[in-house]
């Protein structure tokens, strides 16, 4: 076990210094990062010194080196356009983002696994069908669509929900729902197909067979034994679909989390943040993905010894 | 009765609005930080006017300046270059220090002597000519010129010599007896000014809380808070106004104008802005070099269409650099800019243009109707023959060689064509340093003159010259000053007002109440 | 990583599925199919207006049947007065084209390393799957925000973005045939008669996976027509005043209270678009599992 634990955290941070890489040679190909965001109207001199304050008058390995040995000590520079530690801009927009997330599981959740359960006891009527009917329009409505006709909607025809930030719990409605959308897709999906494993197999026979009433059999056995693969489906791929869903949906609903920064990072090419966000959430994936790996494994014995 | 209660839910959980004189403001942008003297961005021109005091202020209301006493009582020029200043007593600063002359000679020479760089910047565009700030005793003060200065109110009064504490900002980083770099960055984040409203809170990006300031030392402010949060979201913004989420909300496009005064709860306030939307031109680019060719282009645009269909007539369309503001030097006589699309294409036949791809760069989002007016142009454009083509892009291209011409704007910094067209467009000056402009000693000569004579009639004859050189060889084209809107609930009385820069949100007394509903 | 991987990825594709009884719904999707690859061909013959013609006069209005309406515009003008059927239409066929062509990149990049990593068990492999895994790590909406903000968008970078986005799902499965397919007896009989790698590889490989990727690109076209439309949403995709249906969404977003035919149009296009392809997907998946469980 140990040995195995070892190579996942040699293979994390094999990722995390290649996706640090790949972020700071990204930044750098476009030349100079100062002109693009300067803005309008500056002088040479004004330039020059902007430039040196930066420290972008070094050579780029000087910069590469720099960079490395910053986010060793956890310091990954200044915003641009803030002109504070990108550390403190991105930290500021954690909470928020986190709520968002959280909610967006927990609807997820509450969701998916019961639609999942119905559509595999009904799989051959038309309830499993209109369940995976529904699966799909997850994956088929991106959620800017979602959103923003949920937007014209309730907001704008009927008055009902805000539109801006996090205020109230009123605020969670719409930016959850549009961030769950794809998620429960995915989901319902896993959970379906985990039940038609688990239901098929001999000791669910055995537990009718004790005649056991089948909503216990389908709940403590089948649910039960599904749901390692369902909890382990939640931290793979629902954390990388989320981060990309929280990019847009945070944009649209002016949620201040880190979605809606990188967007704006982006736009007004703000380099350092740019780079710090992605780094920031390709690390919470990548330890999630761990965790989710290493869980799974103590669980099964089989993925550890497949692997040695 | 859903509906009933998500609203009552709404005014309860958001705004305890009227009754305890508090307001929301749903901003396009928020500024990324709080700092006068860095600033001249339309975005944080918002903020500072609550909050800071210039030591000469004016009567807002108005459009002629009307100079009015602030941090100084009184002023007199002792010598043509050298002003001193009377100040006010018992004023104190948001935390509690008291101001005194070395404040304002510390607030002062930061931008006279700047050192920190982007005080430089702002410093060598507009208050090159002032050497130094001296304090006589604790409440005079005295600012020193390099030449005879014909603008010394309008200067003086300028937002980036808006007056900081000394102590403060020297303590906030590092060695508490000296200013370095660090505690101007420190200061943009946890600003403290004299104004009527001190910022309780703020959030780069985000959010400003301002509250009632009860030791400032004039007209107590109207509102015991304000909050402003950004909704960059132009359909959120009107949303956010309906639902009751704001009650004033900033750049309102014309589109959208009748969407809020047709709810009877809601009014839209407006008013044609102090700013040029422009299109600038790259003299330098092989393709442009040719005089004729910009002139060409110039000429295709018919700004009077673009206003109708873009700004439903109310912007104003100039025929030459100049706005009512600069008042004795407001010269609308002057023809330099018109739409003739004959003699465009007259123009491209003598020139011998070859039907090479001419590029107008937009930026998406930041001007208003700034990327339809591209695509717009660049129709226009085809119709003369020229082969146009739109590129949009987020960054600032005016210094790339590449660029042919591009959206720009040229606000008025303050009320004089050098705070217009002169800050832009003077020898040296950030249009010529990026490399799309050229002067020469002629034009430098006219600038002199224009820039330095107390004379007002030859201050205008210069500009007129000045003019017809941009006319001959332009470098750009500016298209309208737009209609700036605001929207709000009824019950709210604020607008605009004609003696302020652009954009400026002043919630002091007298320019903003609430009625009670 | 690739453990838990490669078991998701059993699950889904074992089971997954449009259920039994969906006979008409595939039809449907198939119809549309038809229907829709038949417009983006067509385009220039059926759209009504050029998608570039503007209009300021007749700016903003509403689709027939409303008062004000523009003669001929069925779905109304956008904010500069061009056609919104025809910018849909248009935007329509671009999509599918940007889609097509970086679907295609992803199968050729990800197939051309799934047969590197499956012939050269050796440091090769790991590293290419090592970049597997990380793929997998990293949102990929990230990365492409991240490329396009620093080379500005055009059609080439756009291109070769979303062509990025899902080579490692065609990697995986090529591999896994490779590694199959080498392990058995005929193989090595046909190695043993003297065959080259290429020989093998068009005649035994290239058979066994021709339907899984057949499977795997339909699925990864309605995943790539939403990131497009995502990237384009948010300004970083097709620039204007070229349509996409992702910007018309993202920059008729403005004008969603005034005017909000200019946003649903292209809005229930890209959802029948999608929907349309993922059932197809789905049912080719259901059809491709049968015949590889019969062999």
């Amino acid at each position: 076990m140990t040995d195995y634990l070892l190579r996942v955290a040699i293979k994390m941070a094999v990722t995390l210094f290649a996706i640090v890489t790949v972020t700071f040679v990204a930044t750098r190909l476009s030349g100079n990062p100062i002109d693009t965001f300067l803005g309008e109207g500056l002088t040479d001199e004004g330039r020059d010194a902007l430039i040196a304050y930066f420290q972008l008058d070094r050579s780029i390995w000087h910069q590469y080196v720099a960079y490395l040995r910053g986010v060793v000590s956890g310091e990954f520079g200044l915003s641009f356009i803030e002109r504070r530690p990108v550390t403190q801009v991105v930290a500021a927009r954690l909470w928020p983002s986190a709520q968002l997330l959280l909610a967006s599981i927990g609807l997820t959740a509450a969701v998916s696994i019961p639609l999942g359960v119905l559509a595999a006891l009904y799989r051959k009527s038309w309830i499993g069908s209109a369940v995976m009917v529904v699966a799909f329009s997850g994956y088929a409505v991106p959620n800017f669509v979602l959103a923003v006709v949920m937007i014209l909607t309730f907001s704008y025809w009927l008055n009902w929900l805000p539109v801006v930030g996090n205020g109230t719990a009123l605020h969670f409605i719409m930016p959850t729902i549009a961030m769950s959308g794809v998620l429960i897709a995915a989901l319902t999906r896993f959970t379906r197909n985990a039940m038609l494993d688990v239901l098929g197999q001999d000791f669910i026979r055995t537990a009718r067979a004790k005649g056991l009433p089948e909503l216990a059999v389908v709940m403590r056995h089948g649910l039960g034994n599904a749901g390692v693969t369902v909890i382990s489906v939640i931290g793979l791929q629902i954390a990388s679909l989320a981060a990309a869903g929280s990019v847009v949906v945070e944009t649209i609903f002016s949620w201040p989390g880190i979605g809606q920064l990188l967007v704006t990072a982006a736009i007004m090419r703000d380099y350092p943040v740019l780079q710090f966000g992605v780094i920031a959430v390709a690390v919470a994936v990548v330890l999630i993905n761990a965790i989710t790996d290493v869980a799974y494994a103590l669980v099964d014995p089989r993925i550890r010894l497949a692997r040695s | 009765m859903f509906r009933l209660l998500l609203t009552t839910a709404l005014a309860a959980g958001l705004a305890p609005a009227a009754f305890a004189q508090e307001i929301t403001v749903g901003a396009g942008n928020v500024a990324p930080f709080l700092d006068p003297g860095r600033d001249h961005s339309n975005v944080g021109s918002q903020f500072y006017f609550n909050s800071f005091d210039t030591l000469i202020d004016r009567d807002h209301s108005k459009l002629e300046p009307e100079w009015t006493p602030a941090l100084a009582t009184s002023w007199t020029l002792i010598d043509p270059t050298v002003m001193e200043l009377k100040l006010r007593e018992g004023v104190s600063f948001h935390n509690g220090e008291a101001m005194t002359a070395d404040d304002v000679v510390f607030s002062l020479n930061r931008m006279f002597q700047a050192t920190f760089p982007p005080y430089v910047v702002r410093s060598k565009d507009r208050l090159n000519n002032f050497t130094s700030a001296e304090k006589i005793d604790n409440y005079t003060v005295r600012i020193h010129a390099g030449r005879e200065e014909p603008l010394w109110e309008t200067l003086v009064s300028l937002q980036q010599i808006m007056i900081i504490p000394e102590e403060y900002t020297k303590a906030l980083t590092g060695d508490p007896k000296v200013a370095e770099d660090s505690d101007f960055e420190a200061f943009s984040l946890a600003p403290v000014g004299t104004g009527p409203y001190s910022v309780a809170e703020f959030l780069p990006g985000e959010r400003i809380v301002w509250e009632r300031f009860d030791d400032f030392w004039g007209d107590k402010a109207p509102l015991q808070r304000a909050t402003v949060v950004q909704i960059a979201e132009t359909a959120s913004r009107v949303t956010a106004l309906k639902t009751g989420e704001a009650d004033i909300i900033t750049n309102v496009a014309p589109d959208q104008l009748s969407l809020i005064d047709s709810d009877p709860n809601l009014k839209t306030e407006g008013s044609v802005t102090a700013l040029f939307h422009a299109m600038i031109m790259n003299a330098n680019h092989p393709a442009l070099k040719d005089p004729r060719i910009r002139q060409a282009m110039s000429y295709a645009v018919d700004r009077d269409t673009l206003n109708e269909a873009l700004w439903l007539g109310k912007a104003v369309v100039p025929s030459t650099h100049t706005m009512k503001e600069f008042g004795d030097l407001y010269m609308p006589e002057l023809t330099t800019f018109e739409y003739n699309p004959e003699k465009a294409k007259d123009l491209l036949k003598e020139a011998g243009y070859d039907g090479g791809e001419i590029v107008y760069t937009s930026f998406p989002t930041y001007y208003t109707n700034g990327l339809l007016a591209a695509q717009a142009i660049a129709e226009m454009w085809s119709a003369v023959g020229i082969n146009a083509k739109v590129d949009v892009q987020e960054k600032w291209t005016g210094r790339d060689p590449q660029m042919m011409a591009r959206n720009w704007s040229n606000p008025m910094y303050f009320a004089d064509p050098f705070g217009s067209f002169g800050v832009m467009w003077a020898p040296g000056g950030p249009s010529e340093s990026e490399g799309r402009f050229n002067t020469d000693e002629e034009y430098a000569a006219k600038w002199e003159r224009f820039r330095f004579s107390t004379d007002v009639e030859v201050r205008k004859a210069a500009y007129a010259e000045l003019m017809d050189e941009i006319k001959q060889d332009p470098p750009v084209l500016p298209l309208y000053r737009p209609f700036e809107s605001w929207g709000m609930k009824k019950s709210v009385n604020w607008a605009p007002m004609p003696g302020h820069i652009p954009y400026v949100l002043d919630f002091r007394a007298g320019s903003i109440s609430l009625a009670d509903s | 990583m690739t453990g838990l991987a490669d078991i998701v990825a059993r699950h889904r594709r074992r089971r997954a599925g449009a259920a039994a009884g969906g006979d008409i719904i595939q039809r449907i999707a198939l119809l549309l199919a038809v229907l829709l690859a038949a417009a983006a061909i067509l385009t220039p013959l059926i759209a009504p207006f050029d998608p570039l013609d503007q209009s300021l006069i007749s700016r903003l209005r509403p689709p027939a049947g409303f008062d004000r309406a523009g003669p001929g515009h069925l779905f109304g003008t956008d904010e500069l007065g061009r056609d919104v059927l025809s910018r849909a239409l248009y935007g329509m066929r671009l999509t599918l084209t940007l889609a097509f062509v970086g679907a295609l990149i992803g199968l050729c990049l990800g197939g051309t390393l799934g047969v590197i990593a499956g012939l050269r068990r050796s440091w090769l492999e790991d590293a290419i799957m090592a970049l597997v895994d990380m793929q997998i790590a990293i949102p990929f909406t990230l990365v492409a925000l991240l490329v396009l903000a620093v080379l500005g968008s055009n059609v080439t970078v756009l291109v070769l973005v979303l062509g990025v986005a899902g080579w490692e799902q065609y990697a995986r499965i090529v591999r896994a045939e490779v590694r199959r397919l080498t392990g058995q007896p005929f193989i090595e009989a046909a190695r043993a008669a003297g065959a080259g790698t290429v020989y093998i590889a068009r005649r035994h490989l290239l058979p066994n996976v021709v339907s899984p990727l057949v499977v795997q690109f339909t699925l990864a076209l309605s995943n790539i027509v939403i990131l497009e439309s995502t990237l384009s949403f948010l300004g970083l995709g097709v620039q204007p005043p070229q349509p996409s249906l992702g910007s018309m969404v993202g920059l008729g977003r403005d004008y969603m209270p005034t005017a909000p035919w200019i946003v649903l149009a292209p809005a229930a296009l890209i959802v029948t678009l999608t929907f349309t392809v993922q059932i197809l997907g789905d049912w080719l998946r259901d059809r491709a599992d049968v015949r590889l469980q019969e062999r």
